[in-house]
């Protein structure tokens, strides 16, 4: 579904991304692993167009996106979930969802599709005319993957969501991920938490120094030397 | 509930009367007596219980009927004001900076593309009006109605630096503009140079021309009354179609490129489309406000159009509310007509902004009249 060959990403004279190749299943979730600085989020940037790649190319269903403008990518059918979420501060919940379905803007639609992402979170429908900044994190984060949802995209990008959350919450929401792709979303999450993520992932694979240095089934990976020593401490 | 109605009418007609008295009040016992009831009035609605509550429910339960009467009211204003003709020109100037704020809002508050150049764009509206009636003789109605689309169209030249800066570079790159074109007004043969351009003809209506005195039921009025009124319609039209813009799709969309632009692009809208829109319709109204002006006194030459008022445009939307509609109305309403009635004021009048825009940055930075979340059906 969405495919990287050959990618490299520099900022400057900076290389943070160096020949990097992937291949994301449909219908499957699918993780990146690395610890920070390694480059996972410059590879969101790069899927997005929010970067240029200097070599490589960045396929989406088979045709390149890597000339293409963020907006323009979006709207092929690719959800993100930012890092650090971004949900808008100052827009109510429902305005916030709102903007999520910007791209397919027909108003039966919203609607409709506004009830899925209340009865995913129901949390939200409580609190649809407050404002996002008030908040807490973990509301923020189901804020942040509902307005994902509402464009009914076939490609759900996800960076650390789990970040700052407790627990009990990153436990709902690895549950909500799950459910999500159930229901027929190809999920990309990008994460810290290996542990977790690889409990859910289908596959993936591993970012070090901007390079690609491990990949394989979720339970390869949980296996692999280089995983257990630096991601599971067993 | 019929008390509500008589609450809404009775606080308009009491704002109305204070504001007249405050305009008209010559004899300083006057002056002081109303200055004294409007600080009465103030303590009033502050300090007696509920009252501003009960005020404020009033007026959200009776909108229709509280705008109705704002409405006859500002019809009224010019034949309270009859005796002075001054005052209805300020009362018009006031109305000309609802329209400019409202565009000036769309832009700084609602997109977040700030714009210190609004007085070059007026400008460019009202040297069009001037060089497109006196120079190539066209009806003042269709220079009015083609100045603003100068200022649009300049506007899209600046438009490549706008997109490329943020934040301060961005107030920077528009300062530079005015100055530009204050010192290209000042040096350029066919705008007159620090001259500007004389004698541009006033607006007709039906063969009316704006310049003699209208009657209204029997009574005269002072000839710019009919500025007055068209520069009311001008400001409602600008300020429904701005508000309208604002509620819609369209407004919020504008607001995401304002928050977070990363987020705005996540969510699929096109920062460069949303930011020329914004920049563009802005403009339309600056301009449309520039060359209003340009009829309405008959001449333009640069100082009209320094960056000095550029900074009472930005005052208008900080003291009123970035992003609020209504706050415009009520900033250029108090911030035009204020230095004009304290004459000792007027020269330190760029003084008085400054102050008001730092004080309000500090203790009120949301504005007197604050955006309030959007309602929807």
């Amino acid at each position: 579904m969405l495919e990287l060959s050959g990618v490299s990403t520099r900022y400057g004279p900076i290389t943070m991304l160096r020949d990097v190749s992937l291949a994301v299943e449909a219908g499957r979730i699918a993780c990146l692993l690395g610890p920070n600085g390694a480059g996972k989020t410059t590879l969101i940037r790069t899927v997005l167009g929010i970067v240029r790649p200097a070599e490589g190319s960045v396929r989406f269903e088979g045709a390149r996106i890597d000339r293409l403008r963020t907006h323009q990518i979006v709207k092929l059918g690719i959800g993100v979930v930012p890092e650090g979420r971004r949900v808008f501060p100052k827009m109510t919940v429902e305005e916030n969802l709102r903007m999520g379905a910007f791209i397919a803007w027909t108003g039966a639609d919203v609607a409709k599709r506004r009830e899925y992402v209340y009865g995913l979170f129901p949390r939200l429908a409580e609190r649809r005319r407050q404002t996002a900044a008030t908040m807490s994190g973990g509301e923020q984060a189901m804020l942040a993957m509902g307005r994902a949802l509402m464009s009914r995209p076939k490609l759900l990008l996800l960076d650390e969501p789990s970040l700052g959350l407790s627990p009990l919450l990153v436990e709902q929401l690895f549950g909500m991920i799950r459910a999500i792709n159930e229901a027929g979303t190809t999920v990309f999450l990008i994460e810290q938490n290996a542990r977790k993520t690889l409990e859910v992932a289908h596959h993936g694979f591993l970012l070090q120094k901007g390079e690609i240095v491990g990949r394989g089934t979720a339970r390869e990976l949980a296996a692999s030397e280089v995983v257990r020593h630096a991601y599971l401490r067993a | 509930m019929s008390h509500d109605l008589a609450l809404v009418w009775l606080a308009e007609a009491a704002v109305f009367t204070l504001v007249v008295a405050g305009i008209l009040a010559e004899r300083p016992w006057a002056l002081g007596a109303t200055g004294a009831a409007i600080v009465a009035a103030g303590a009033l609605v502050r300090f007696v219980p509920r009252l501003g509550t009960t005020l404020a429910g009033a007026f959200a339960r009776r909108r229709p009927a509280a705008l109705g009467a704002g409405v006859v009211l500002a019809l009224a204003l010019p034949l309270a004001l009859r005796s002075s003709p001054y005052w209805t020109f300020v009362a018009t100037l006031a109305l000309l900076y609802v329209t400019i704020g409202q565009g000036l809002n769309l832009q700084i508050g609602t997109a977040g593309v700030i714009n210190l150049a609004g007085a070059a764009f007026a400008g460019l509206g009202g040297y069009s009006v001037g060089l497109l009636t006196v120079a190539a003789g066209w009806p003042s109605w269709l220079a009015v109605l083609v100045g603003p689309w100068v200022a649009v169209a300049v506007g899209t030249i600046l438009f490549v630096p706008i997109l490329k800066t943020r934040g301060h570079y961005l107030a920077l790159v528009t300062i530079a503009f005015v100055f530009i074109f204050n010192i290209l007004m000042n040096n350029l043969e066919f705008t007159g140079g620090p001259q500007g351009i004389k004698n541009i003809p006033t607006l007709r209506l039906l063969g009316h021309a704006f310049t003699t005195k209208p009657v209204l039921a029997g009574v005269e009025l002072p000839s710019h009354a009919n500025f007055y009124y068209a520069a009311l319609v001008m400001a409602g039209l600008t300020t429904w179609v701005l508000r309208r813009l604002h509620d819609s799709w369209l407004g919020l969309a504008l607001n995401t490129l304002r928050d977070d632009e990363i987020a705005a692009r996540c969510c699929g809208v096109s920062i460069t489309r949303g930011k020329l829109l914004a920049f563009s319709i802005g403009n339309f109204f600056i301009g449309l406000g520039g060359a209003f002006y340009a009829v309405m006194v008959g001449f333009v030459s640069p100082p009209d159009f320094d960056f000095g008022y550029s900074l009472v445009m930005l005052s208008v939307i900080i003291i009123g509310g970035v992003d609020s509609i209504p706050g415009v109305v009520l900033g250029a309403c108090l911030l035009v007509p204020l230095p004009e009635r304290f004459r000792f004021l007027h020269e330190y009048r760029l003084l008085l902004y400054g102050v008001v825009i730092v004080v309000m940055l500090l203790y009120r930075p949301q504005g007197l009249w604050p955006a309030q979340v959007r309602r929807y059906r």
